[in-house]
């Protein structure tokens, strides 16, 4: 034993930190600050530190817990989260932090899992994701049914009776996105009318275009989780075709490109993490970061990694304990967390967090708020 | 199953030599490494069993694979299938069909065999196609392999998860089996690369016409080691993916290829050293640098984080190593090779295999070829008797190196057949000509170039030999034929000129054939290389009774060599007899020998040098 630790502090594991003092809260970050999930990660991680930031310049959580953080870059490589997973257990964290995407997650919440110690994706949307871990894995995003469940009350009461879903089977997010949207949208008592499938980077919608044209009676309203660039690509294609029907998106479309479409997208409704109303703690938020970094936020990312710091705050005050397993049934436990992207629950889920999601309607090339809140639970589609 | 001793003991001592390491690093990670330490050894191992397999493929048959990833994802996701445990089967996979669904929660080692199972039956399928491409032809269908894989695994949701994450399997690897995978998986790579079909298929890569002349059969090696290749990609994927816990396609896609084919070509395609050595070096490089840009107090210096570093520093070692070592880290000899394992190479005295002077002669009957209406031979006819030289001499154009193909069996003629002993050639695949009795050389030397002297022989020798013969004592017996004894460990590309004709011939020598096509051997030689030609192939016939059949502008040589002359212009066989015979005929002198005397002298000077300069 005593040679491992002499070999794991000097040659072999060149570069890990000092151990952490006995009263730190040590944080480990395994998360993909290069590659193909970085976009995510990136601003998630800016977000969080800040907050970590405040937290400690007032002497640490509830005064007496600073928090320390370990951050590994993943390079969105899965094999290479769970290895940084492993070290950063072995360097004893209490809390870890995974990339936004699910199997990185699952392959770090299967080593944090089995040493007990407490893990949140930034931003994985999956709602299985829990599942397939166990019960010391959280989420920190609205869920994909969560989004799916708002979209679908909205559609309610907007009259829509039918609606068409489009899906892509090549990920998981535009694949069940639209499903769970379905489901919830038939609960309510709407119908759906059908499903059509693309090829995500194809950008030919010109078959599903034909069809929903071609539908008689024509869908009310068409949902797809379909992004850049597939998402311009069918707006344009469906609008040049001449079908008018109203289109739901989900928060992938929440970028400058789909606002800078004009006409092509006008009306158009998005779910989406958060929205700064006039007064509202996000735009507090907003106003604060761009203070202390000179940038516009460009990002809910970043708010959201914020409030990850408030969750992480607030489950240890009350666990009033370092002890991994007593912070994970803290976190379990919470219920209301005040974030800046709004209220945030943990209790009575299944480790997917109920937090608010913001519908935004396409004005004039400007968002306008269609509604902001929580879905109930019993609303929300079985993942 | 054939005889062990033909590997030879350097390829046992190299087995041992790179196994060795891999044993030292388990036995680390076991006893002295944190667990982090020992989860980086175990994916090692990993890599290093799937960089071989893409090393048996691409490093021995020289076609990139960009496919063999796939076989890792489809050793994955059928041993996953197995392994998942059946309470998380319920909720990640409720359409598995029943049967399937039954099986679950198998131990890894059998999920493990099975899923090599399915392997075998995929690569066997994709391998027939793509063994028939060469080059960059079949490097594309590989990729065409890899993306039809991932669609057809992003697809089949009822059995994958489609694009979602697989989850649900016991997650970790126990160390014993890794290790006897990875153990297994270098002696299995370096003993096929010494086997005969492996170094018959370094030949092929070097030369893929050269390799059918002297009886490969390049399509068949070929298929073998794609099937073999991914094999062991297969053990990888099952073993990466219960390392992982959980993946979905995505992860076993371009960027798991790429990693793979960097650690392989960082290291050294063509060798089995080179494929565990550029593995080591990428994983360790990667987590040096992993570390260096985490940032943090080294003692000396305190750095702040600088992600992204690791894939540059990658970028720019792999860009450096390739500029000053082209062929990888390790070049084209194995480490056992260097370090002096060879199997000893002793000038042989014993005498050169005696061949029996088999029935028959080589009959060229009536033999004619039209291309396209261009009728390119006429109605070819002679014999070339066992013990005698016949030559074959013509102008520019007159047919001889179509003559040449259809005797070798390259091009079938049109009319007319050709025979050997009582075969016709025109019936047998080309790499069967060889063992029907004709040895070849080539006009543009065609050698094994990054084989050594001895290696060209025996690729030869193997593939007449029986099983449990030992080749290696027949290749030295035809190197000693022309006088290369001393430099039978040379790469061959090294050798000079002359050298380089001479074990032309002993290669076609060691297929002890009945009868010897020479075509120009004499091209680019001076006079006292010519003059040990001569005596080469005088002693040859003497002592061989071969029948040699010469294709050579040089005629001073063929007069002094040849027994029998036949002469071709434009496609038709103008005259056929000795050297006396062909030097008085009317008919020789005036289409061939008396067309360069009748030769007006030039009255204008050549047009070439008065073109302007391009």
């Amino acid at each position: 034993m005593t040679l491992r630790k002499t070999l794991s502090l000097t040659a072999l594991t060149l570069g890990l930190a000092a151990p952490a003092l006995a009263e730190d809260l040590t944080i480990g970050l395994a998360t993909a600050q290069t590659g193909g999930l970085a976009p995510y990660d990136q601003p998630s991680l800016a977000g969080f530190e800040m907050r970590v930031d405040e937290i400690n310049a007032a002497g640490g959580i509830a005064g007496k817990f600073p928090i320390k953080l370990i951050a590994k870059d993943t390079r969105s490589d899965a094999a290479q989260t769970a290895l940084v997973a492993q070290e950063l257990v072995d360097a004893g964290v209490q809390i870890m932090i995974t990339p936004c995407d699910a199997d990185p997650s699952i392959a770090a919440g299967m080593i944090t899992q089995g040493a007990g110690i407490p893990a949140f994706s930034f931003c994985a949307t999956t709602p299985t994701l829990p599942l397939a871990v166990g019960d010391f894995m959280f989420g920190n995003y609205p869920a994909d049914n969560v989004q799916a469940a708002m979209l679908a009350g909205h559609a309610i009461e907007a009259g829509y009776k039918t609606a068409y879903i489009l899906t892509s089977p090549d990920s998981a997010y535009t694949l069940k996105l639209p499903q769970y949207f379905g489901q919830a949208f038939a609960a309510k008592g709407g119908t759906v009318l059908g499903e059509g499938t693309f090829a995500m980077g194809q950008q030919d919608f010109s078959a599903e275009v034909t069809k929903i044209a071609a539908m008689d009676p024509k869908p009310d309203v068409i949902m797809t989780a379909a992004y850049e660039p597939d998402f311009p690509a069918f707006v344009r294609q469906l609008r040049g075709a001449g079908v008018t029907t109203q289109v739901l998106g989900s928060d992938g479309i929440d970028s400058p490109t789909t606002f800078a479409m004009g006409d092509l997208v006008e009306g158009v409704v998005f779910s989406t993490a958060g929205f700064a109303t006039e007064g509202s703690a996000l735009a507090a938020f907003n106003a604060k970061y761009k203070e202390k970094t000179g940038e516009e936020p460009n990002t809910v990312y970043i708010a959201n990694g914020y409030d990850l710091g408030t969750v992480i705050e607030v489950a240890v005050t009350k666990a009033d304990s370092l002890d991994p397993a007593a912070i994970r049934d803290a976190i379990a436990s919470l219920e209301n967390v005040e974030g800046v992207t709004g209220a945030i629950s943990y209790a009575g889920t299944m480790g997917m967090p109920l937090r608010s999601v913001s519908l935004v309607r396409i004005v004039g090339g400007n968002r306008e708020l269609v509604t902001q809140g929580v879905p109930a639970p019993e609303e929300v589609p079985a993942p | 199953m054939q005889d062990f001793r033909q590997f030879g003991k350097t390829a046992w001592a190299g087995s041992a030599l790179l196994a060795l390491p891999l044993v030292l690093v388990a036995v680390l990670a076991a006893t002295v490494l944190p667990a982090s330490g020992a989860r980086l050894a175990t994916l090692f191992l990993i890599y290093v069993i799937a960089v071989l397999g893409n090393q048996i493929y691409s490093g021995n048959s020289g076609i990139m694979s960009f496919g063999h990833t796939s076989f890792m994802a489809i050793g994955a996701y059928a041993s996953a299938l197995l392994t998942i445990a059946p309470a998380a089967q319920a909720t990640a996979l409720p359409a598995l069909p029943a049967w399937l669904a039954a099986l679950a929660g198998q131990p890894l080692i059998v999920a493990l065999a099975a899923a090599l199972v399915v392997v075998l039956v995929v690569a066997a399928i994709f391998g027939l196609p793509i063994a028939r491409l060469g080059g960059s032809a079949a490097s594309i269908a590989t990729l065409g392999l890899l993306v039809i894989t991932h669609v057809t695994l992003v697809a089949s949701t009822d059995f994958t998860r489609g694009s979602q994450t697989f989850f649900g399997i016991p997650r970790g690897v126990p160390m014993a089996l890794v290790l006897g995978c990875a153990v297994a998986a270098v002696v299995i790579a370096r003993l096929y690369r010494s086997s005969r079909g492996g170094l018959a298929l370094r030949a092929a890569r070097e030369d893929e016409i050269a390799a059918s002349a002297v009886g490969v059969n390049v399509v068949r090696l070929r298929f073998w080691a794609f099937v073999l290749g991914a094999l062991l990609c297969g053990a990888s994927g099952a073993l990466l993916a219960h390392f992982l816990g959980a993946f979905s396609p995505k992860d076993f896609y371009f960027n798991l290829t790429f990693l793979m084919l960097s650690m392989l070509i960082l290291g050294g395609i063509t060798t089995v050293s080179g494929a565990v050595g550029g593995t080591a070096v990428i994983v360790l490089l990667v987590d040096i640098l992993r570390r260096i840009e985490a940032g943090g107090d080294f003692g000396i210096v305190t750095l702040p984080p600088v992600f992204g570093l690791t894939d540059i520093g990658i970028g720019l070692v792999i860009l450096i190593v390739m500029y000053r070592l082209r062929e990888g880290l390790f070049g084209v000899r194995e480490l056992d090779e260097r370090l002096g394992f060879e199997d000893a190479v002793t000038p042989t005295t014993q005498p050169a295999p005696v061949v029996p002077p088999g029935p028959g002669n080589l009959k060229v009957e009536n033999v004619g070829k039209t291309f396209a209406g261009l009728t390119a031979l006429e109605k070819v006819n002679f014999v070339v008797e066992p013990g005698l030289v016949t030559g074959l001499i013509g102008p520019n154009g007159a047919g001889k190196s179509t003559l040449i193909n259809a005797v070798c069996g390259i091009v079938p003629p049109s009319s007319g057949r050709v025979m050997i002993g009582g075969q016709a050639v025109a019936e047998l695949a080309v790499y069967d000509v060889p063992r029907a009795g004709l040895g070849r050389t080539f006009q543009n030397i065609r050698l094994f170039k990054n084989l050594t002297v001895l290696e060209n022989v025996r690729v030869a020798a193997n593939s007449v030999a029986r099983p449990d013969e030992d080749t290696a004592a027949a290749a030295r017996a035809a190197l000693a034929i022309v006088g290369l004894s001393d430099l039978a460990a040379r790469i061959a590309a090294t050798l000079p000129y002359g050298a380089q004709r001479r074990l032309e011939i002993a290669r076609a020598l060691a297929l002890r054939p009945r009868f010897l096509l020479l075509d120009e051997p004499a091209a680019g030689m001076n006079p006292a290389e010519t003059d040990a030609l001569m005596e080469v192939l005088r002693r040859i016939r003497a002592e061989h009774q071969l029948g040699l059949l010469v294709v050579e502008h040089d005629l001073k040589l063929i007069m002094r060599l040849c027994d029998r002359i036949v002469v071709l212009n434009k496609g038709q066989q103008i005259a056929i007899g000795t050297p006396d015979e062909i030097r008085a005929d009317p008919v020789v002198i005036e289409a061939y020998i008396g067309r360069k005397r009748a030769a007006p002298p030039p009255q204008t000077p050549p047009l070439g040098p008065a073109l302007p300069a391009t």
